[in-house]
């Protein structure tokens, strides 16, 4: 049974994307990574990640994109409407396998929403990691996420570097997919964690870009996409072969998912 | 084995006491085929020996089942649970071992409260069959019933060999009818029916069951793929007649004075196009060759190891349905025998 939660803050991000923010409900625990069944009666639910991370205890955020008919719904609603929302569900990041590592977070588009809560968590605990670096790839400079965030993540001791598809006027930074940041960072293959969100096209490129690189498979996390209607391994759309995503993942190891040719 | 016999007086007597007292759920002939449905009068029921080309998941697991309602009005939201008592009969042993897989999926991790709530108050009852030309239940260990079920009919000359699979069951028999011990020559009789059925098969699998995750581990690239996925409509209807299929989506709905809104779930297939196609476009099979290969593999490999058994208990319907002819002995085997070349 979903729950209502009253939406505290509802804030526009960019053409597409709005980010809505709610109290967590009590005994609301989550890992960076999971995601929550997110619907209006009437209209349907969709899994969405949760971009805030578990130490911030005030607000649970969602950022949403405006992409099918239950989403461009989900955009009209507006301060003090209900929301309804079931989870948190799945497995999210190892975070404690990463303490006192260095991290690559790549993120391709939207994949920043979920690498954000993770993000965000380890910059609350800094000193607990080692170097951080994000690579952050979109098509195009006004699809740019959270960036005000981006400033105060490379003040706050993390290596932040943007790059657009295709060239754009007034743009002096990066041109090319996020891939071709991958062989200019400087960093210890053997004491690095790589975290991965993207758009499923992107995974295979940035997994042989770090192959290159002889990072190993189970340093390796991604997040994967898929259709979900239950959330609890029953309704059999997320099922990549053999595996439901929403109880397995839907975030993996690299390690964990090689031998699955459904999944990248 | 603790068996009891039925007359075919007694036999009436416990069908009219079915139907007097409970919602049943039977076979009967329509159109000269045998069918589920509802059964209001003792003489519609009639055993089948043959199977229904439908399976009975639709009885536990209805093709479209309401699940939460939410007032529109005052924002409210509840739970809905369906489960009314009934007893489902004439199920083959197939259909037994089917019920009894969909008990695992629904009952695994996070419990389905519809599902199993309708299952505790559904008395099964089976009934000894006949294979025709598309059944294989022998070569999926589903040939038999030994458990899974309230009360078994084997059909005699006489009368019925009833098995009781538990008190609930014995109780039901003993209430309605008057049974007596059966007696050596009915369990004789039992005995030369099954084997009259084991000898009935035209179809088998030609490899031991325990191979078979293997076999489809094995031929992931294999050319019958894209063969069948060639001829394939992918129209889903060996989805819709599989009683192991219970793939589902969630659909919400308002009532059209705007005052609730219900969110309810219908079957799904997963060889329906849309089936792993995620908003914005992305189609994770979007080949029909590959939501084939997807179907097969969770009947014979993928379902096997999260539920400890093969999700095919032979009963053939997904290729009796097949507009196109596609068989799922002809498939396995041929990839059996590549397996071993």
């Amino acid at each position: 049974m979903p729950q209502a939660v009253e939406l505290e803050r509802v804030e526009r991000l960019t053409e597409k994307e709005t980010l809505f923010a709610f109290s967590p409900p009590e005994g609301f625990v989550f890992q960076p990574g999971q995601f929550l069944m997110v619907g209006l009666p009437g209209y349907g639910e969709a899994p969405i990640s949760i971009s805030s991370p578990p130490s911030d205890r005030k607000d649970v955020e969602l950022c949403i994109r405006r992409v099918g008919s239950l989403t461009t719904i989900l955009h009209r609603l507006q301060r003090g409407d209900a929301l309804w929302i079931r989870g948190p569900f799945g497995r999210g990041f190892p975070v404690e396998k990463m303490h006192r590592r260095d991290i690559l977070f790549i993120a391709g588009g939207i994949g920043l929403v979920p690498l954000r809560s993770l993000i965000k968590e380890v910059l609350s605990s800094r000193r607990g990691y080692g170097h951080l670096t994000l690579l952050y790839g979109v098509k195009s400079p006004e699809e740019i996420l959270f960036e005000e965030e981006l400033e105060r993540w490379q003040k706050e001791g993390m290596d932040v570097r943007l790059t657009i598809d295709r060239a754009h006027p007034g743009w002096k930074g990066n041109v090319g997919v996020v891939t071709t940041l991958v062989p200019r960072v400087e960093m210890d293959e053997k004491n690095t964690v790589c975290c991965i969100v993207g758009p499923s096209v992107m995974y295979k490129y940035v997994i042989l870009s770090l192959g290159n690189r002889s990072m190993r498979g189970e340093d390796i996390y991604l997040s994967l996409e898929r259709k979900m209607k239950c959330g609890m391994g029953k309704c059999g759309h997320c099922q990549i072969n053999s595996i439901y995503t929403c109880e397995e993942g839907p975030v993996f190891s690299l390690q964990e998912i090689r031998h699955l040719p459904e999944a990248i | 084995m603790a068996g009891y016999f039925v007359d075919r007086r007694g036999f009436r007597s416990f069908v009219k006491g079915l139907v007097e007292r409970y919602l049943l759920y039977g076979t009967t002939l329509q159109e000269g085929f045998p069918v589920f449905k509802k059964i209001e009068t003792p003489e519609e029921l009639v055993l089948s020996s043959t199977p229904t080309h439908l399976s009975p998941k639709e009885f536990l697991f209805p093709p479209e089942e309401l699940l939460l309602r939410f007032s529109l009005e005052d924002g409210r939201g509840e739970p809905v649970v369906d489960a009314p008592e009934q007893v489902l009969m004439g199920l083959h042993p197939c259909d037994i071992h089917a019920i009894g897989l969909l008990d695992r999926v629904f009952s695994h991790g996070t419990g389905d409260v519809n599902y199993i709530e309708r299952r505790r108050r559904t008395i099964l009852i089976g009934t000894e069959c006949l294979p025709d030309e598309y059944c294989f239940c022998h070569s999926m260990g589903t040939m038999d019933a030994e458990e899974g079920f309230d009360l078994f009919f084997h059909e005699l000359k006489r009368g019925y060999l009833v098995r009781v699979g538990t008190e609930r069951g014995r109780r039901l028999l003993e209430r309605y009818s008057k049974p007596a011990r059966a007696d050596r020559t009915h369990l004789e009789e039992m005995r030369t029916h099954r084997e009259k059925k084991l000898e009935s098969f035209v179809r088998s699998i030609y490899a031991r069951r325990e191979e078979l995750p293997l076999v489809y581990a094995g031929s992931y690239e294999h050319p019958v793929w894209e063969r069948i996925g060639s001829r394939c409509y992918g129209c889903g209807s060996c989805n819709h007649v599989c009683p192991t299929c219970y793939c589902f989506d969630i659909r919400d709905d308002v009532t059209l004075d705007l005052k609730e809104a219900h969110r309810y779930r219908v079957w799904d297939g997963c060889t329906l196009e849309d089936f792993a196609k995620v908003a914005g476009g992305h189609n994770f099979r979007r080949h029909r060759s590959e939501r084939l290969r997807h179907r097969f593999n969770r009947k014979f490999r993928y379902l096997a190891d999260r539920f400890d058994g093969l999700f095919c208990v032979g009963c053939g319907r997904c290729s009796r349905t097949c507009l196109v002819g596609i068989n799922i002995t002809d498939v396995t085997n041929e990839l059996i025998r590549d397996a071993r070349s």
